[in-house]
């Protein structure tokens, strides 16, 4: 009997603590997540030795070889559009990554880098080649 | 009658509905699994440029090494460049670089035409790099009338 009694005794595990961690950092990860976003086109970047490392984030600016320009993975049409999208995003961004590819042309690249430099976009950088890439 | 009904109503309040916490916090793991599996926390490479402020050039000779390259020819990739009025080529440029006096490496400055391949640049600006040249700017290039 006694042995009995002491079965049907429920030992509860408290839930509640564990369901506030693991709400907490799945709030976490969904806002430190930066999905992988390709460009509309293909960027073949180029290679280089020295290189700095910059964190991942969003607004990089894409270029392709025959003068494409894209944000992420929204295709921007012409150099107004451009500076529009600085205009309005030039706070968010603390160092621009301009990814250009390399046979895309220099005067391309230049026209990104005046475009963001007159909306206030002090630091910039040009993408190279990651080391998982090649 | 009474008593009955007390009793009724006392064992209804032990059984209260509970609710089924189990698939809620299935979910939400299932979800922490592929918010923690899609999160990229490699950084991305690239080269700092800093570019002359905007506004009006500056008519004063630059003091560090300047680098022009022209255009490319039809059936060469590369265009031809010439540093501090000399004509060099990719070999050679990294010897140039290191052998430039301490008071010019401080800065260099590429002043290259429109149409030279941003591979080209991304060349020199590496050979600077490891060359010992920190700051490296792009001299917006006149537009010839």
């Amino acid at each position: 009997m006694l042995f009995r009694r002491k079965e049907r005794e429920e030992i509860e595990l408290p839930m509640a603590p564990l369901i506030d961690c693991v709400f907490l950092m799945l709030i976490f990860f969904m806002v430190a997540t930066i999905m992988r976003v390709n460009p509309p086109f293909p960027v073949d970047l180029p290679r280089a030795q020295m290189k700095e490392e910059f964190p991942r984030k969003r607004y990089n600016v894409y270029i392709g070889a025959n003068g494409e320009i894209a944000i992420d993975d929204m295709l921007v049409g012409t150099l107004d559009d451009l500076d529009r999208f600085f205009a309005q995003k030039a706070q968010l961004i603390r160092t621009l990554i301009i990814r250009a590819d390399k046979m895309a042309k220099h005067g391309d690249v230049i026209d990104v880098m005046e475009r963001a430099k007159m909306r206030g976009i002090e630091s910039i950088a040009i993408g190279v080649k990651e080391e998982a890439e090649y | 009658m009474r008593r009955g009904e007390t009793r009724m109503r006392g064992s209804r309040k032990t059984s209260s509905p509970r609710i089924n916490m189990a698939p809620l916090i299935d979910c939400v793991f299932l979800l922490l699994i592929f918010f923690m599996v899609s999160t990229t926390f490699a950084p991305m490479p690239g080269i700092r440029v800093k570019l002359p402020p905007p506004g009006r050039p500056s008519t004063t000779k630059p003091k560090g090494l300047v680098l022009q390259i022209a255009d490319p020819e039809p059936g060469n990739p590369y265009g031809v460049m010439i540093l501090n009025g000399q004509v060099v080529d990719m070999p050679t440029l990294f010897d140039r670089f290191m052998n430039a006096p301490q008071t010019a490496k401080n800065m260099l400055i590429i002043q290259a035409g429109r149409k030279v391949l941003h591979q080209q640049i991304v060349e020199v600006i590496d050979l600077a790099k490891r060359a010992g040249i920190d700051k490296i700017g792009f001299a917006v290039v006149a537009r010839t009338p």
